[in-house]
């Protein structure tokens, strides 16, 4: 049966339909969570809030049980889901690039769009930063490419490495998920900030 | 005998309802053996009408015609066994035994967009069968060779010459199947030289251009 796109259940029109309400809920979701307020998201890395961890694992975590119990009842082919090929030279230091301009700027690329929608000023701004960055490297793209596709590994699982179920794996997930938001729990105790 | 209290578990913390939802989650799917089937595509009614449109059949003429002229994107396919294969197979053919057309190492020439591929064993039961499991995994361009083999050398090898009050189409036929005949190693040596060949240019399905299954992309 699914996913509903690739096997043309839906057409293409009625994906970027359904896509669209999806991305209205989603961005409900993240302002209701606070997730416009850039001291919120900073205190992941201080301590005093987790709210990003909890909301962002507790819907991997979701999403995840929801794809294997879905497969496991033969409602979707997970061989047709589409899933982020891994170069891992720039998999590493996009993730220093997005993580440090995280911290500096208090908003990830969706949730300053969150912010500035209900009109957050430091948000516009890091939309304005967002786009420096984006056309700059598309225009020195070719001083990066050789980087950009370094160490290319396919699109590899971490169960299938680690030679496991993705059930098994799935599991795992949980626990470690579980076993970080009571460590994060306990950072808000111990590194609390009176207002932010 | 105890009751849910659900003043309890609203008293319960968040991190504690969450976790007696997801670990019973997890360990259930982590206890169940992976879906590792491949299911059919097609439902019975939908598998029924094409069954009924016998598209799937292509005349030995056609076949034939298309081998002659050494057409690129027709790929026959021998579903025998492997010591039928060695014995004798149609020119250009592969081998493919129907008891491993599953197999993952057949998958990117049964299901693909450009190729015609032609189904052929000795009859049309075994052919048709291998036609009938890739087409109700949503494959497309599989097509079987009519009659098979045994109509093949009747027919396409050794034609039998037409009554003198056949019409002119039988003729031509013939004519036509002989010079192919000869073409493709047959026995049909008598020496008449046929020239034209009317009859192959029988209607020939086209290859679907069937838009290659895209996975749907996503990002953060």
């Amino acid at each position: 049966m699914g996913p509903l796109a690739p096997n043309e259940i839906i057409s293409e029109n009625t994906n970027f339909l359904l896509a669209f309400f999806i991305g209205i809920a989603f961005g409900w979701v993240l302002e209701s969570s606070g997730f416009s307020s850039s001291r919120k998201l900073a205190g992941i890395f201080y301590g005093y809030d987790a709210v990003v961890l909890k909301v962002f694992f507790t819907g991997a975590i979701t999403a995840m049980l929801g794809l294997l119990f879905m497969s496991l009842f033969g409602w979707i082919d997970l061989d047709l889901v589409y899933v982020n090929p891994t170069y891992l030279t720039s998999a590493i230091i996009g993730g220093v690039i997005m993580g440090a301009g995280f911290i500096m700027g208090g908003f990830c690329p969706g949730t300053s769009f969150c912010g500035a929608a209900i009109g957050k000023i430091d948000a516009m701004v890091f939309i304005g930063g967002l786009f420096i960055g984006v056309y700059g490297f598309a225009f020195t793209y070719p001083w990066w490419e050789k980087m950009y596709m370094a160490k290319y590994l396919g699109e590899p699982k971490i169960s299938t490495t680690l030679g496991m179920s993705d059930g098994m794996f799935g599991l795992l997930l949980i626990i470690a998920a579980l076993g970080m938001f009571f460590v994060a729990e306990w950072a808000e105790k111990k590194f609390p900030r009176e207002a932010y | 005998m105890k009751y849910i209290n659900f003043e309890q578990i609203n008293d319960m913390k968040p991190l504690k309802l969450l976790a007696m939802f997801l670990i019973p989650m997890g360990l259930i799917i982590a206890a169940v053996p992976q879906n590792k089937t491949n299911p059919y595509k097609l439902t019975a009614d939908e598998l029924l009408n094409e069954v009924n449109t016998r598209n799937q059949f292509l005349a030995p003429d056609a076949v034939a015609d298309m081998l002659v002229k050494k057409d690129p994107s027709l790929r026959l396919i021998d579903v025998r066994s492997q010591e039928e294969f060695e014995k004798y197979s149609l020119p250009g053919a592969i081998n493919i035994p129907i008891a491993n057309l599953l197999s993952p190492d057949y998958t990117d020439i049964l299901n693909q967009e450009t190729k015609m591929n032609v189904f052929y064993s000795n009859g049309t039961l075994t052919a048709n069968e291998a036609w009938m499991i890739t087409r109700q995994l949503g494959y497309n361009n599989n097509y079987v060779l009519e009659g098979g083999l045994n109509y093949w050398f009747e027919n396409i090898l050794n034609p039998r010459q037409p009554s003198s009050t056949s019409p002119d189409e039988e003729f031509a036929k013939y004519d036509f199947r002989k010079s192919a005949g000869q073409a493709l190693g047959g026995g049909g040596l008598s020496a008449q030289q046929a020239s034209d060949n009317q009859a192959g240019a029988a209607a020939k399905p086209s290859v679907k251009p069937a838009a290659k299954k895209k996975k749907a992309a996503g990002g953060c």
